[in-house]
């Protein structure tokens, strides 16, 4: 199809979608990952550093569970491995949580969007 | 890493359940040609492309410079 | 004084002068080597995400589409006259490649939405023991395992069923939301009639997916140029 001023063949894009209001509630997360106002006193620079340790800390403690998980299920620990794996890291997400509630980041303050391999979380 | 494009975005408060804003605004926020690049951090073994994390961290960058600026002045 | 930077087009004849942009400024073209960029003038250092300078972006983008495929900036691109020509010209036989790939085609958005349990994702407040807790993760890790398949099975599906009609395809797959898939499919011109057709159809057949359509855009999701990753992990 030849394209030329007098063949327009672009129109405005056009939306179409049975679920409206669906859409719109998941679309919305476009807007709330943006980066809020910028206040440019110590303490909000501070709290985006702490996102950021933050945010790598928690996606190595999920790695460190699930490589727990499936070392549980390969079956080579013995029952007080698998107890004190547990235990080590009850206590890693207590305290990350700890540090979560100190910065005062939510869970969704850390769910980053790391491109092509998706959500954090 | 150092920013040499020194650019910030400022959101305001604001509301919309516009489809065809939210569905614009995925298009020009997400995607595109950037300048910037991309910064590469490697955990262990891992190497990660936080695409998404550029602005953040330029963001935060930013407002450190200004604040050494305000310092030496 | 910066330039706001819109998008990059390699067809100098497609620009309509009198198109207005971001706070209203006077839209140009600027020529570097043999590529243009559509420019306006910017008096401040950061750019407000408001409604108005997303559609203003967005509009100014899209004016070009009738006649070319440009390659779009992301929004709140401010540089220097100097950093765009470095940047073209450290970066022009990527460029380029990325212009023949999206030369005649438009951006086509597929969205869909599925029910997922949230089941297995509050963790439980009476976990004392260690094994109790790694009992837990491990129920939580089979339930997202079966979700990442049941959204890699949409993603294979949707691919399927346009195939032969894109040139490309970007495609996010989140499977612990609802919002399992947002496709970008790249689509030359003459075939959209068809692709909207098959897509149409293949809508019946999954009664149970809801389905978002969108475009004709501008190839944003086929513009960036530095989009190689690589990704390994010991754990999926």
């Amino acid at each position: 199809m030849e394209l030329s001023p007098e063949n327009p063949l672009m129109a405005e894009p056009q939306i179409e979608t049975a679920h409206a209001e669906e859409f719109v509630e998941q679309l919305r997360c476009v807007t709330d990952t943006l980066p809020s106002r910028i206040n440019i006193d110590a303490q909000s620079v501070e709290q985006g550093l702490a996102k950021l340790v933050l945010t790598l800390i928690e996606f190595i403690r999920r790695l460190l569970e699930k490589q727990a998980v499936r070392r549980m299920e390969g079956g080579d620990l013995s029952p007080e491995q698998i107890e004190e794996l547990g235990l080590a890291l009850m206590k890693l997400e207590a305290k990350l949580q700890e540090l979560k509630t100190q910065f005062g980041l939510t869970d969704d303050d850390l769910n980053l969007d790391l491109g092509p391999i998706g959500r954090l979380i | 890493m150092s920013s040499s494009f020194d650019q910030m975005i400022v959101t305001e408060e604001w509301e919309s359940t516009d489809l065809s804003l939210l569905e614009t605004l995925d298009h020009v926020l997400n995607r595109g040609l950037v300048i910037a690049g991309e910064i590469t951090i490697a955990v262990a073994d891992i190497d990660l492309i936080f695409v998404g994390l550029n602005v953040l961290v330029s963001s935060v960058e930013t407002a450190h410079e200004v604040l050494r600026k305000r310092q030496t002045e | 004084m910066k330039l706001y930077a819109y998008c990059l087009v390699e067809d100098l004849d497609a620009f309509d002068p009198t198109t207005r942009g971001i706070s209203g400024a006077a839209v140009r073209s600027l020529q570097i080597d043999d590529l243009a960029v559509l420019v306006s003038d910017f008096n401040a250092d950061t750019v407000a995400v408001t409604k108005e300078n997303a559609l203003d972006h967005a509009a100014v983008v899209r004016s070009v589409l009738d006649r070319t495929a440009p390659l779009p900036f992301r929004f709140g691109t401010l540089v220097t006259g100097q950093q765009l020509r470095s940047y073209i010209s450290a970066r022009k036989p990527a460029l380029q490649t990325r212009f023949e790939h999206v030369r005649g085609c438009v951006e086509m958005s597929v969205k869909i939405i599925r029910e997922i349990s949230t089941d297995n994702e509050t963790p439980r407040d009476d976990i004392t023991s260690g094994t109790s807790f790694l009992e837990e993760k491990r129920l939580a890790l089979l339930g997202s395992e079966q979700k990442a398949a049941e959204a890699t099975e949409i993603s294979t599906w949707l691919h399927e069923q346009v195939n032969g009609l894109i040139r490309d395809e970007q495609a996010t797959v989140r499977s612990s939301e609802k919002l399992v898939l947002a496709a970008a499919h790249l689509v030359e011109r003459d075939k959209i009639p068809q692709y909207k057709e098959r897509l149409a159809a293949a809508r019946k057949n999954r009664p149970e997916l809801h389905f978002l359509f969108s475009g004709p855009w501008p190839p944003y999701s086929f513009a960036n140029i530095e989009l190689e990753f690589k990704t390994q992990f010991g754990v999926s």
